[in-house]
């Protein structure tokens, strides 16, 4: 993905999550797309740009939340740059493997900002967090971000077709 | 930079530009833990600057879009609605004659006891644009900021009860922190038996009222109003509704579950209580520390 590309990106996702995001819940929870985007963006990348794509995609969801700035830089940062260490394999997976995959990486992100949240500003109940917010959207993230990449993956192979 | 460094920086570019990412966040969440969020204030800020217009422009094209289709399936069924709303409004204005004469009952009431008002500041009506980009936290993007008045701290509510109060401000936007919020309390007062708590946000739906003596008397369906006291919220705007108690074996105090007074998942328009000119500092105060924004 080009700097450009990325940037037009993160801006429609910053809308979409800001004025949409509670179209998009399930059982009160939204899919984190700026997780999606900094994996996403990060699969074909080197790991210093996957880094760059991950902090910039985590600052700008600190801005758009409650969230101190940097819990989520500091999350995606780490996620973006081992997404980017993982990402032929990730790509070049079946759906199931890459649904357990998002799986696994969505519920890392969860832990690391909830150990983050933890360390800096005092620990909050561990079993409500687990259940209300790090569980559900694991699952939801991990969902939509197997579509989206079956969807990216059918416009590759359209695009190769057509030309 | 000396080309040694710059080698140096080359060869290990990848653990260079990452360990930078990370202290930059680890410096700024430093920097907020320890209360010293200035810096981190105003970039945030200036961030939420950069993709506020995109994101108010989006929710004017969805709203009146919305407007649009809701006033066509509303015409279908107007006349009936009609009727039902003309019939509404009889009853009502029979209740605002009977709350009229109540209203001026109580303001003779409060002469006679030299009690101080309501506040009459002045009111600002904002249109919810954005929910919070996470699941960790409960918090609003409404359409007005620092240019329309709004301030930190100040009060939002809504025609069912209270809301939250504002967090953060620029110039054409605010962040309101929800009651729910895990991070948010008001102090808050059980209207029947007049026992003063803490409502704090629990992250879900509720709230839960805390520091509640182990011998009152605390019952489901009580009202729950804010009690005034930390001077953020002012006295008597509806919180909730008891939904549970829970007494813990060994427990000091007594807790209770509260249904928020304000359906905080549809919440649309809201109403920001700006302070009076001479009243900021009063709004300002935070002496018990009950009132806490984060």
């Amino acid at each position: 993905m080009t700097p450009i590309g990325f940037l037009l990106a993160l801006v429609g996702v910053c809308v979409v999550q800001g004025a949409a995001g509670a179209r998009l819940t399930v059982a009160g929870v939204q899919p984190d797309l700026f997780l999606i985007l900094a994996v996403g963006a990060s699969l074909g990348a080197a790991p210093e740009a996957a880094a760059v794509m991950g902090f910039l995609a985590g600052i700008y969801q600190d801005a758009l939340s409650g969230a101190p700035l940097g819990l989520r830089a500091f999350t995606l940062t780490l996620m973006a740059f081992g997404a980017a260490r993982v990402g032929r394999e990730l790509e070049a997976s079946r759906p199931a493997a890459q649904f357990a995959l998002l799986l696994g990486g969505a519920a890392l992100a969860g832990a690391i900002t909830l150990a983050t949240l933890s360390f800096f500003f005092g620990s909050p109940p561990l079993l409500a967090t687990l259940l209300r917010v790090i569980v559900p959207e694991t699952f939801l993230t991990a969902a939509l971000g197997t579509a989206l990449l079956g969807a990216a993956r059918l416009w590759r192979v359209a695009r190769k077709a057509a030309a | 930079m000396s080309p040694a460094l710059f080698r140096l920086l080359s060869r290990h570019r990848r653990g260079a530009v990452l360990a930078s990412a990370l202290l930059v966040a680890f410096l700024s969440l430093t920097l907020q833990a320890r209360q010293d969020s200035a810096p981190a204030t105003f970039a945030k800020r200036a961030l939420l600057m950069t993709v506020a217009p995109f994101i108010k422009a989006t929710a004017w094209v969805g709203g009146g879009a919305r407007t649009v289709w809701r006033e066509y399936v509303d015409l279908r069924g107007v006349q009936g609605e009609n009727r039902r709303l003309r019939g509404d409004l009889q009853a009502l204005q029979q209740r605002l004659e009977g709350l009229q004469e109540m209203a001026q009952e109580n303001r003779r009431l409060q002469a006679v006891l030299e009690m101080p008002g309501p506040p009459a500041g002045r009111r600002v009506v904002a249109r919810v644009i954005g929910k919070d980009a996470t699941n960790w936290f409960r918090t609003l993007l409404i359409d007005r900021g620092s240019t329309d008045g709004l301030e930190r701290s100040i009060p939002v509510l809504n025609p069912q009860g209270l809301v939250g109060r504002v967090v953060e401000v620029a110039p054409i936007v605010a962040r309101i922190q929800l009651i729910t919020d895990p991070m948010s309390s008001v102090g808050a007062l059980i209207q029947r038996t007049r026992i003063t708590g803490i409502a704090a946000g629990d992250g879900g739906a509720n709230l839960r009222l805390r520091y509640l003596p182990l011998m009152t008397d605390v019952a489901v369906g009580d009202r729950v109003i804010t009690s005034g006291m930390g001077g953020v919220f002012p006295k008597g705007i509806p919180l909730g509704t008891v939904v549970a108690v829970e007494r813990r074996s060994g427990a000091l105090f007594q807790e209770a579950v509260l249904d928020p007074a304000a359906d905080l998942s549809r919440v649309e328009e809201v109403t920001a209580l700006l302070p009076l000119a001479n009243g900021a500092a009063a709004l300002e105060g935070n002496g018990d520390g009950r009132d806490r924004p984060r």
